[in-house]
């Protein structure tokens, strides 16, 4: 298969997700298929009708607030050079992306820069941005850098803050640097004591549960992984006849979702996934612990887990199957959707911990912090081979800025990255029941500075937590292999990375 | 029109075509498609020989020649040697299910009834739909929790509650090649009642003067006189399926764990999620010598010349 050809093809499959997850309308699906070549025939899958609502456009409200005239009378004028130029950025189908290309056309009016938002599911974006970096190519003048892969892109992008300084004529007066929340440029966007990108989404780790069920079955919210697994587990044996899980879980085989419940998994017991000496650590007594408790925590979720990411999840949630779940925050507002069948029924919470404490950061190899609230965040990179780096760091610094991020979170009700977002009293006046809701942030902002944890900062990390972790985690999950034994998984992904990293010389 | 010619037909000369186009060298004609052959076959094929003679560095990204150390690891690789059994498998499967099913309806759609030839025309129609979208319709539709079939299948008291077709790795396959299966088999049944409708009449009508029944004719007529049919329908489809990648890539992702991994998505996967490109070559490249070497045997021995 020709690189075209899986162009194509990838383009039809996204296309098809998109529409399936309702990020895309019906006609907009026919049209766009028209334009892929598919025609009519795309029409069968039209007729299938919108099955999965996720978290996306729908969450956009129509309330339309008042732009930055200060901010904007700066970027029209120091776009003058760059009017007509294109710019293209490829993302995961992230709340701030999907809201920001709703946004762009404002930027476009203002400085005559275009730009081309390239929305496809993760995997994807991992592949666009390798490719473009392999080859220098400069595709992409900004990259979607999933916390996962900084430390291998952040030898191709330029450090926002030294460009800052560097190009004052370009410097966006009262960007604020420091008003982005610490942990999250710490844990996120550094890599050798450099800003590989500015961050710009930040779902992180933490504890919802339907508080109706929990109330019926007189349990309260939990507080350890000792009692969420007694809660799950009981409402399981008392609600499956209704079809009803105690949880639900992303655990797709060879998917990263896996990767990021499994390592909250191992942090929840005390464990961390390298240790100082750059040893994988999985396999030690709390890794293995930690994996034995997801192994009976998916007995208590729905079959499909093994086979759902983290938009899976969510529809679990959204569906009314499940009654308590330790992931990401960010799937709160949609529950709270207009047409949320399940609207004001969740509540959010601290993530879960272990009897077992945490393990030190200096215990940990390759930067990783453990700790209870995993993060999944990203950054926005702007690209070292860009053609037109100058006008997308102008976009960079318009997308970035306190008044788009606060627009972005109002439209998606996600968690803004600065802390000044948190306190604006646009933000404050959503932390109501309804679309777009931002009453789980107060919740997010505490997880933010007291529970976040980061995976490991290591090149090689990307392939792992996208290959060998969790397509071997779906081998012991599915009963493909290792007769249901933990430590022979671990043991067995070990030995794969411990000789990956000797050989990468690391 | 030649140069005299154009000449010869008025005093005004219009054009006049380049002399190497008028000339009866076959080069003019032949360029453009040997260019596009140059550029889009042979120039990828020999980029990715050579790229699988490298070793890259993941941390680094430097590449340094050496000669057999992806086709030694590859030797070593057992996810390599499933992805083979997988991909045997799913081929195999499927060209059975595609075969038999494929004749079986050309049979019966094989008549000038009325309203036949709408019905034949229907057959073409899971034709026409991208792989993807088809596999995306059939990923819904065994969804476990809303799936139609899934629903339909617990209904019926095959499967129980809420089970996971594609989330179960014992199953996962059969899933897959559901699709592959609805939408390919009615490119037999066309190839299949082509050969039906090119056949002679004469051994039909003196096996019906001798009396022979339904099964013998079709055993000891059909079947023979179709072989060269069916072998080169085979032929084209099994080539087809050996590089499985759709179906697979969007309903399981080679999952749950490596059950429905074959040799192109073990290769998408190294390319594309641990950028080892070199690695993911040297795959595609062994891909590509055992559908070479499998489809000449098989040209060889069922005497297909194409």
């Amino acid at each position: 298969m020709s690189f075209k050809d899986h162009d194509k093809k990838t383009y039809i499959v996204d296309l098809a997700k998109d529409f399936g997850a309702r990020r895309i309308s019906k006609r907009d699906f026919l049209r766009k298929a028209g334009m892929a070549g598919i025609g009519f025939s795309a029409f069968n899958t039209a007729l299938l009708g919108n099955t999965r609502p996720f978290r996306g456009t729908s969450l956009v409200g129509d309330a339309a607030y008042a732009q930055d005239v200060e901010m904007n009378k700066w970027l029209k004028d120091a776009a003058k050079p760059f009017k007509g130029k294109k710019i293209r950025y490829t993302s995961e189908a992230t709340p701030p992306t999907v809201v920001l290309d709703k946004l762009k056309g404002e930027f476009t009016e203002i400085t005559g820069i275009e730009v081309e938002i390239e929305i496809v599911p993760l995997e994807q974006v991992l592949a666009k941005a390798t490719q473009d970096v392999q080859g220098q190519l400069g595709t992409y003048d900004l990259y979607y850098l999933d916390q996962s892969w900084v430390a291998t892109f952040a030898q191709d992008t330029v450090d926002p803050q030294q460009y800052y300084k560097d190009k004052p004529n370009l410097a966006m007066p009262g960007f604020d640097f420091d008003d982005f929340s610490k942990p999250l440029v710490n844990g996120l966007a550094m890599y050798n004591g450099k800003w590989a990108g500015i961050p710009f989404d930040i779902p992180i780790m933490s504890t919802m549960y339907r508080a109706d069920i929990l109330e019926k079955h007189k349990i309260a919210p939990p507080n350890t992984v000792e009692e969420f697994t007694a809660a799950v587990k009981m409402i399981t044996q008392a609600e499956k006849g209704n079809g009803i899980y105690g949880t639900g879980l992303q655990a797709k085989s060879g998917h990263y979702s896996l990767n990021c419940d499994w390592t909250q998994m191992i942090w929840n017991e005390g464990g961390s996934i390298f240790t100082a000496d750059k040893k994988f650590s999985g396999n030690d007594e709390a890794g293995i612990r930690g994996l034995e408790v997801y192994q009976e925590w998916l007995k208590n979720s729905p079959p499909e887990s093994t086979n759902s990411t983290w938009d899976g999840q969510w529809q679990m949630g959204a569906s009314g199957q499940v009654a308590i779940i330790n992931s990401w925050d960010e799937f709160f507002p949609g529950w709270d959707a207009a047409d949320s069948k399940v609207q004001g029924l969740w509540q959010i919470k601290r993530p879960i911990q272990g009897k077992h404490g945490l393990r030190a950061v200096d215990k940990a190899g390759f930067g990783e912090i453990p700790n209870w609230g995993h993060q999944g965040g990203s950054v926005l990179g702007l690209s070292k081979y860009s053609k037109n780096v100058d006008a997308a760091w102008l976009f960079m610094q318009w997308a970035c800025s306190k008044d788009i991020m606060v627009r972005c979170t109002l439209g998606g009700g996600f968690a803004p990255m600065r802390i000044s977002s948190f306190a604006d009293k646009r933000v404050k006046a959503k932390e109501v029941v309804g679309p777009g809701t931002t009453r789980h942030l107060p919740t997010v902002l505490e997880i933010i500075n007291k529970d976040m944890a980061s995976e490991p900062d290591m090149p090689l990390w990307a392939g792992f937590s996208n290959n060998e972790i969790p397509v071997n985690l779906g081998k012991l999950l599915t009963g493909q292999d290792f007769g249901g034994s933990a430590k022979k998984c671990m043991d067995t992904i070990a030995s794969l990375i411990d000789a990956q990293v000797k050989e990468a010389g690391l | 029109m030649t140069e005299a010619a154009l000449k010869g037909a008025g005093s005004t000369r219009l054009f006049v075509l380049p002399r190497f186009l008028t000339a009866e060298h076959p080069f003019p004609w032949l360029f453009p498609a040997a260019a596009l052959m140059t550029i889009f076959g042979i120039y990828p094929l020999v980029y990715a020989i050579g790229l699988s003679f490298f070793k890259k560095n993941a941390a680094t990204r430097k590449m340094v020649l050496d000669f057999d150390h992806n086709w030694t690891k590859m030797l070593y690789d057992e996810r390599v040697w499933n992805a083979l059994f997988n991909t045997l498998v799913y081929t195999g499967l499927a060209l059975a299910f595609q075969l038999v099913l494929g004749m079986l309806i050309a049979l019966l759609l094989d008549s000038e009834r009325k309203g036949y030839a709408l019905l034949r025309a229907l057959m073409t129609l899971p034709l026409v739909i991208p792989p993807a979208v088809t596999a995306m319709m059939f990923l819904l539709m065994l969804n476990g929790s809303f799936g139609v079939l899934s629903r339909g299948l617990i209904a019926m008291g095959l499967l129980p509650v809420g089970f996971s077709i594609l989330g179960n790795a014992d199953t996962a396959l059969a899933g897959v090649l559901l699709a592959e299966i609805w939408q390919w088999t009615p490119f037999m049944v066309l190839i299949m009642m082509a050969g039906l409708r090119s056949l002679p009449k004469e051994p039909f009508e003196a096996a019906a003067i001798d009396g022979a029944t339904a099964f013998q004719v079709f055993f000891k007529l059909t079947l023979p006189m179709m072989s060269k049919v069916i072998a080169i329908a085979v032929l084209i489809r099994g080539i087809d399926l050996f590089r499985a990648f759709d179906y697979v890539k969007v309903m399981t992702d080679s999952g749950p764990g490596t059950a429905t991994e074959t040799l192109t998505s073990y290769a998408g996967r190294i390319y594309f999620g641990n950028a080892d490109f070199p690695y993911a070559s040297t795959i595609a490249l062994m891909t590509l010598i055992i559908v070479i070497v499998v489809s000449s045997v098989f040209m060889k021995i069922f005497k297909v010349k194409l």
